[in-house]
């Protein structure tokens, strides 16, 4: 059973650092996407508020939560490759 | 430096698409003969067996392996191994080596047989008897006869995500240093302040 641990390990290793990449990407676009917002609608009072309103919108988003999906979808992949192979 | 160049791709090149075409799973429709088991030492060539951890010892350097024996449609030959990959590389997770030896050997057919059995078998890997590899076999299933044609729907899938895959890193990287190469462009060097 060393091999499945391996490959839990350094499975669960790697999704983190995508999950925390992607996450990462995300969050930076937002915020560049709220920055250009902020300028575009004219400069409404003060940038930090209105991009930390936009930012505290995103953190509640399906969007943000969409990213689960890094963990969700390899691990699914895995079920259904062990499915096909040895019980179909 | 050209030619720097030209070696470097080609090298590239040659390991991508090798290492598909020994990982991704491939068809073969064949009559299977017999299926024996054989022990086998894996010497300089043991990269091309399995040795897969499920349940035995897998430091143990002699073991035993099952081998379908089959003739292709074109009547030659094709050996295949039939091994467990387990949780290893590559990721077929197979672990019903025994099973697929008990179906193998269910749908034997010799070439005297009065209608002959043909099997598509799925494996992955390659045949090669200078180095006394084999293919290993992942399923096998009766079919019809031996103008069967199936289309490798999983393969198309697959290389259709990493060309696309490919591709979105290859715009985003021609992209990043585009932007470096033309220096920042912000409000400040705009002169929107």
């Amino acid at each position: 059973m060393l091999a499945l641990m391996r490959l839990v390990i350094f499975g669960l290793i790697l999704l983190t650092a995508v999950y925390l990449g992607v996450s990462w990407y995300s969050r930076r676009s937002r915020r560049r996407k709220m920055e250009a917002d902020w300028e575009a609608t004219g400069r409404p009072g003060d940038r930090d508020a209105y991009i930390g309103e936009g930012m505290a919108q995103y953190e509640a988003s399906l969007r943000r939560r969409l990213i689960w999906l890094v963990y969700i979808v390899p691990v699914s992949v895995i079920a259904v490759i062990i499915f096909m192979t040895n019980f179909r | 430096m050209v030619y720097v160049k030209w070696v470097f791709w080609g090298i590239f090149w040659t390991v991508v698409i090798g290492f598909l075409h020994y990982t991704l799973p491939q068809h073969d429709i064949v009559r299977i003969t017999d299926t024996y088991e054989k022990r086998v030492n894996p010497g300089s060539n043991a990269l091309f067996w399995s040795n897969a951890d499920t349940g035995e010892d897998p430091t143990a350097t002699e073991r035993d392996v099952f081998f379908i024996q089959t003739f292709r449609t074109n009547e030659k030959p094709m050996i295949y191994r039939n091994e467990d990959t387990g949780w290893g590389w590559p990721p077929y997770f197979k672990f019903n080596t025994s099973n697929l030896q008990a179906q193998a050997s269910d749908l034997m057919s010799k070439k005297s047989a009065e209608t002959a059995q043909w099997v598509a078998i799925r494996h992955y890997g390659w045949r090669n008897e200078f180095f006394s590899i084999y293919p290993n076999a992942v399923r096998v299933w009766a079919v019809d006869g031996p103008e069967v044609r199936i289309i490798p729907w999983f393969n198309i899938v697959v290389l259709a995500l990493l060309a696309a895959l490919a591709w979105a890193v290859r715009v985003r990287w021609r992209r990043f240093w585009r932007g470096r190469s033309e220096g920042s462009r912000d409000e400040w060097s705009e002169g929107k302040l």
